[in-house]
This record gives C-alpha cells, sequence and structure tokens, in this order.
C-alpha cells in the first residue's frame, strides 16, 4: 500500500514539474466551448435555431410581388428566415460565393400578370451549391407557400378575373364593382378558414430527461454551456488520460518501470501506484475544468457529490482504457494512434460533437451505452435537469460498469506483462 | 551470499538456461559472461525476481527467490545496463525515490543519500537536475540508486559500457569498495580486459549453459599454453575443415569463409606450414596470433568472440 502511494505521489509531482502537454489539453474543452457559444450560443440561449438567410430579387415590382417576402418575413416563420433584397442576380451570386446565403427566389417581370390573366406564374429559385440544409428548408417553405397560394387561387378565380377586367379597361370602378370583388375575395377566404390554424404554430424542442417541453437550452449562456461544456470535458478527459498514460510507456521504455519492479514492490503495487496516479490526476483536473466552468462559463455547480460519482467512475474508464492500451503497445507512437482513434470513435458514438438527440434512433442508443456518452449525460442531468444522485442510476451504473470493467483488465494485463 | 542450482528456463522452444548452477560468497565479484543471447538475462532477470525458473532454484542470502521474491529484494541492489533515472529530477530527489521504495525514510533515507552521493562524487552536484549530467555521471548515480540501501547483493549488468577509460577506472574502484563492504557481486561485461582487472572469480556462459568457472589463473591454466592463429582472407570453409582436421596438432576453433581461427602449440614454428595449407584452399589476406587470455579462452569455449 505504501510503495502504491509512493509511485503514485512520484508520477504526480513529475506531471506537476512538467505540466506543459497536459495544460496544453485542458484548453481543448475551454476553447471548444467558446467556439460553440460563437456559433450557436445566443440563437440557441433563446431557443431558436440559426435563421436561415433568403434572397429576393422583385423584377415584376407589382402588388403582388410585394406581398411575397411576407411568406418569409411573417408569422411564425420569421424566426427562422432572414430576408434580404437584392438589386440583381450578380449580388445574390456575391453573397453565394461568401456562404451568406441560403437560397434566392427571383419574382420574374409580368408575374402579376401571368395571374391576373389566369396563365401560369412562376417564381424561380436557386439554390446556394455550397450549403445543403438551408436551401432545402427554403425550398420546402416555398412548396408549401405555392400549395396554400395555388388553392387560395382557385378560391378567387372570379374577382382576380374582375380585377383584370377592370386593368384591362383602364377606368376606375365603380362602387358596386368595388363591394363585389371585396365580397368574391371574402368568400375565398371564408373557404380557406382551416387555414388560420397556421398562425397559432408554435414550436417547442424536448430534450431527453424533460417531463414538460422547454424551449432551447435555456435563456442564458449560462445553461448553455452547462449543455455543451460537460461533453468537451468528457472528451478533454480521455485525451489527458492518454498523454498521462503515456509518460507511464515512455518510463517503460526507459527502463525505469523494470527498475521500480527489482526494489521490494510487489508488481501489483506498482500497477496500482500507476491507477492511483491515473485516476486521481484526472480527478484533479476534472476538478479544476468544473471550477473554470463555474467560474468563466457561470455554470451552476450544484450537487457536488453526484458531479463526482460520475466523475469518479468516468475517470476508471478512462484510466483503465490508456493503462491496456499502453500495455499492448510497443511504442508511445503506436499507443498514442490506437489510443487517439478510440477515444475520437467514442467521441462520435457519444455526442460529443453533435448532440445525441439528433442521432436515428439506434444510435441515441448507443450513445446511451457508450461510457463517455452516458457520463456527459449524467453531467447533463445534474447541472440541467437538476436530476438528484438518485436518479442519474441506468446511466450512472452504464458510467460505473465501464469503469469497473476497463480498470480491471487493465491491472490484470499490466500486472502479467510485469510478471512476465 | 548468491546461490544458483541448475535453472532451466525455457522460452516456447528456446532453452534459455538448461542447468545452470553457481555461487557467490559474499565480498566476492563474480563476472558472468557470454555473447548476446548466451543466457545472463534470463539469469540476471531470475535473481531479480522477475523471470520464474522451469526448475532449479536461486537464493539471495538464503532467501528463495521464487517463493518470496519481495523479501529477496530487500537484500538486492541492481545496477541496469542503461541508465534509469528521471532526467527532470535532481539527483537526492532520484536517490530518495528510489531509497522509499526500500523502506527508507526520514533521516535514515537523508543520512543514506548523502553517503551514496559522496562516494560516487556526485555531492557537490546532488540538487541538480541530472539531465545536465555527463555519461560518467550519469552511470555513476545510476550505481548510487542501485546500492543506496547498503545491499548484501549486488548485480551489475554492464555498468561501464560506453565510457572512457578514465571513467571506466573509477567506476571498477567503485564496484571494488561496494565488494570490500562485504558484498556478492554479479557483474556482466563486454569488456574482457575489465573482467580480468576486477572479478574473483568468472563464469563463461553460452547457450544457457556455463561453459567454464574459476579464477583467472584457473582459466587460464584451462586455455593451456596453446596460442590462437587467426587467419583472415577467402577461404572454402567446408575444404579448410576437412584438411585442417587431419592434423592432430591444430584445433580448429572456427571455419567460415572469410575466418579461421586455429588453437596451436609454438604458433611461429606452426605458421608457415598452416599458411602453406591455407594458400592451397584460399586466399590468405591478413594473419595474427594471440596470446593465451581470457579472450583466447572465451573464444575457444564458445566460438566466438565476446561482441559478437
Amino acid at each position: 500500500m505504501r510503495a502504491t502511494f509512493i509511485v503514485a505521489a512520484h508520477q504526480l509531482r513529475r506531471v506537476v514539474r512538467n505540466p506543459g502537454l497536459i495544460l496544453l489539453l485542458l484548453a481543448i474543452p475551454l476553447t471548444l466551448a467558446v467556439m460553440e457559444y460563437g456559433a450557436f450560443g445566443r440563437s440557441a440561449a433563446e431557443g431558436k435555431l440559426p435563421p436561415v438567410k433568403v434572397l429576393f430579387l422583385d423584377e415584376d415590382d407589382t402588388v403582388v410581388s410585394g406581398f411575397l417576402p411576407q411568406v418569409f418575413s411573417g408569422g411564425p416563420a420569421k424566426d427562422f428566415f432572414e430576408l434580404a433584397q437584392v438589386p440583381d442576380k450578380q449580388e445574390a451570386a456575391r453573397l453565394f460565393t461568401r456562404n451568406q446565403a441560403a437560397a434566392l427566389i427571383v419574382v420574374p417581370r409580368g408575374f402579376q400578370d401571368a395571374l391576373l390573366a389566369n396563365r401560369p406564374a412562376e417564381l424561380v429559385f436557386y439554390r446556394n451549391p455550397i450549403q445543403s440544409i438551408g436551401p432545402d428548408i427554403v425550398a420546402s417553405m416555398l412548396q408549401m407557400t405555392t400549395l396554400i397560394g395555388n388553392g387560395l387561387y382557385a378560391k378567387a378565380l372570379e374577382p382576380i378575373r374582375q380585377v383584370k377586367a377592370l386593368l384591362d379597361a383602364g377606368r376606375d370602378p365603380t362602387s358596386a364593382e368595388v363591394a363585389a370583388i371585396s365580397q368574391g375575395f371574402f368568400e375565398a377566404g371564408r373557404r380557406l378558414q382551416g387555414l388560420d390554424a397556421l398562425t397559432n404554430l408554435r414550436i417547442g424542442v424536448q430534450r431527453p430527461g424533460d417531463t414538460q417541453a422547454r424551449t432551447g437550452f435555456g435563456s442564458d449562456p449560462a445553461q448553455f454551456f452547462a449543455y455543451v461544456f460537460p461533453g468537451l470535458v468528457v472528451f478533454a478527459l480521455m485525451f489527458i488520460a492518454q498523454a498521462l498514460a503515456i509518460r507511464l510507456l515512455r518510463d517503460r521504455l526507459k527502463g525505469l518501470q523494470r527498475r521500480i519492479v527489482m526494489t521490494p514492490v510487489s508488481p501489483l503495487a506498482v500497477v496500482l501506484g500507476g491507477v492511483t496516479y491515473l485516476v486521481v490526476g484526472l480527478l484533479v483536473l476534472l476538478v479544476f475544468l468544473g471550477v473554470i466552468g463555474g467560474l468563466v462559463f457561470r455554470i451552476p455547480l450544484r450537487d457536488p457529490l453526484s458531479l463526482l460519482a460520475i466523475g469518479l467512475g468516468f475517470a476508471l474508464f478512462a484510466a483503465g482504457l490508456h493503462l491496456l492500451s499502453i500495455s499492448l503497445s510497443k511504442s508511445d507512437r503506436s499507443a498514442g494512434f490506437v489510443g487517439s482513434v478510440v477515444v475520437l470513435v467514442l467521441s462520435l458514438l457519444g455526442g460529443t460533437f453533435v448532440p445525441a438527440e439528433q442521432y436515428p434512433p439506434f444510435l441515441q442508443r448507443v450513445a446511451a451505452i457508450v461510457p463517455n456518452g452516458a457520463a456527459q449525460q449524467g453531467f447533463i442531468d445534474v447541472l440541467v435537469h437538476k436530476m438528484p444522485l438518485v436518479g442519474l442510476g441506468p446511466g450512472l451504473g452504464v458510467v460505473w460498469a465501464w469503469g469497473i470493467v476497463t480498470m480491471a483488465l487493465a491491472v490484470f494485463v499490466e500486472r502479467r506483462r510485469l510478471r512476465a | 551470499m548468491i546461490e544458483v542450482v541448475n535453472l532451466y528456463k525455457k522460452y516456447g522452444v528456446n532453452e534459455a538456461l538448461r542447468g545452470i548452477s553457481f555461487r557467490v560468497q559474499p565480498g566476492e565479484i563474480y563476472g558472468l559472461l557470454g555473447p548476446n543471447g548466451a543466457g545472463k538475462s534470463t539469469t540476471i532477470g531470475i535473481l531479480c525476481g522477475l523471470v520464474r525458473p522451469d526448475a532449479g532454484q536461486a537464493s539471495l542470502n538464503g532467501i528463495d527467490i521464487a517463493r518470496q521474491p519481495v523479501e529477496a529484494r530487500r537484500v538486492l541492489g541492481v545496477v541496469p545496463q542503461d541508465v534509469a533515472l528521471y532526467s527532470e529530477f535532481s539527483a537526492r530527489d532520484n536517490l530518495a525515490f528510489f531509497g522509499r521504495l526500500y523502506g527508507l525514510r526520514g533521516a535514515a533515507l537523508t543520512g543514506a543519500i548523502d553517503r551514496v552521493l559522496a562516494r560516487v562524487n556526485l555531492a557537490d552536484r546532488a540538487k541538480e537536475p541530472v539531465e545536465g549530467f555527463s555519461g560518467g555521471m550519469l552511470r555513476r548515480l545510476n550505481i548510487a540508486a542501485g546500492v543506496l540501501h547498503n545491499p548484501s547483493v549486488v548485480l551489475m549488468d554492464e555498468p561501464t559500457v560506453g565510457l572512457d577509460p578514465q571513467t571506466r577506472a573509477s567506476i571498477l574502484d567503485l564496484v571494488r569498495a561496494i565488494a570490500a563492504g562485504g558484498a556478492a557481486i554479479v557483474y556482466t561485461t563486454h569488456y574482457l580486459d575489465e573482467a580480468e582487472r576486477l572479478c574473483d572469480r568468472l563464469g563463461i556462459i553460452d547457450h544457457g549453459v556455463i561453459l567454464a568457472e574459476g579464477t583467472l589463473q584457473e582459466l587460464r591454466e584451462a586455455a593451456g599454453a596453446r596460442e590462437i592463429i587467426a587467419l583472415r582472407g577467402i577461404f572454402r570453409a567446408d575444404a579448410v575443415t576437412l584438411e585442417i582436421e587431419k592434423h592432430t596438432e591444430w584445433e580448429l576453433i572456427k571455419a567460415t569463409d572469410s575466418e579461421l581461427l586455429l588453437t596451436v602449440q609454438h604458433a611461429e614454428q606452426q605458421l608457415a606450414a598452416l599458411l602453406a595449407l591455407a594458400a592451397t584452399l584460399g586466399t590468405v589476406r591478413e594473419v595474427a596470433i594471440r596470446q593465451p587470455s581470457l579472450e583466447n579462452l572465451f573464444i575457444k569455449l564458445t566460438g566466438r568472440e565476446l561482441r559478437e
């Protein structure tokens, strides 16, 4: 037991004396969190997706074409689209090249005339080839609008014909004609009354663990970070564990580990010294990152016991994973490569870069059972959803099961290697 | 005291040790000599308790290493071939770490560090990071870390590799001083002259067997008064072997397409006849006659030079 502490304390002292790489790795979650907030934070915090920018070119310049932009700038659509008028297609092309717009809608000359004459009238739609999702959203909106517009047009054929006749005659309408045209549009509107429901549309975002629908991550940046930061911390801890473990591998390659096992210390004590060094090191850095999260990003650090329970389980897993990796590796390059691939695959599966709830159902289940995904969700459940320790049940179980199994396997393999 | 009795060790089909036995008394320096792959490292590994023998027994001061490895290592000091020190730490911090692993603490640890630093002439550099040390200083500190706890048994695995003659000499003095303190020392080296100067007894090991053992005088007598003639050039090894074996006064040690090694008595008298025969079987480009020495005996016993 004493030897275990001596080895662990010695290794930790070395990290304190040479903290360079560890400090660099600690900067990863902080930098990524700031970048994510810069990219999505403000709109996400308000419960909205970033708006899709739509360009509008009105070549017709008529009463009807003047109404069309309202499709994107009025009603429920106004939160999802940002509309900008452009003077010509060259300006639109310039904005496309700079990736500053998703699509261009052109109302061609003669659009209103075609409508009034009951001829096919076309809107021209251009996609920005650089983007994929934004143009699709605009196209869907446009298709829906066309469908509704065609329905309205079919119901209002008679008043439209009357307007056309008046325009062709080139005279002012009489009071009776105005009344007839108004009545015609009124009747058409009544026939489409069911569409009133559209104005009552509300968008809600459901998060796992919520009992009621909420909008977005919350109304302030702190809640955004409480949602995003845990995943980045878990990601960074896995890389930090790798860096700490590779120090042990380098000791082995330099004959230092062999020298230690030649002293009156059992191989198990030496292995446990390495385990203690890794786990304690990771926990200290986790606490450090937590404090930074609290001070810099104003994340409310509630329920430290629950956070520690998740953190310890995950530290066991991360330490065990990389201890196993260095036990089976013959050089620090191979250990670095294998460890990095495993960390990146786990991060993709666990929802570090893309929230797991955006995944298809199968991958959502995978994210819940990989250790980093379960730990990330556990931290979010405590920090954002204010879940108590008992409520963390299955997720905490997943983290600890991975931690115990991985660490036990790593200790077994490493001890066997030392005794070979 | 070190006692090794009939050790066997196999790695798969490779027999690393085939019945090794030797004994080293307190205060004695025992040189273990052998080419690479002879079985030295396996023997050292067993003495450290890191390798479990398939058969046989090894004990340090009467403690069976296989049964009580941790207890046996308490009386053991090891000086590994590679310098195994933490470069970012000072000499004192390195020694403190290894001292703690040997159970030293407090005043006992401080006293042991001071004594051993003085012994290896590094007391004035004690607080400097060892990454700035010269090769000789690192080797001395490497030895200090192995004998810090005043062990009664010391294993030294080529502690002078790569050092200049002056530094080697100072380290040999250090090893003699450790033995004079009563420690039983097993010393492996590739420098035969070093083994001749330092070791009280020698064991020559190859293919997992001790081929010869004794004091330097005993081994010289075993080598006899025969000298070694080395011929280098271009030969047909099989034809040379057949011809030389017809001459009972010549003993062929080694025959390759580029080198012939033979032991003979009165080399100068035999040389003309030997060269005449060699000329009929190939082309001789270089001739050397070596006097009886440990190196001769080594070549005679193993058919190889130690550095092969």
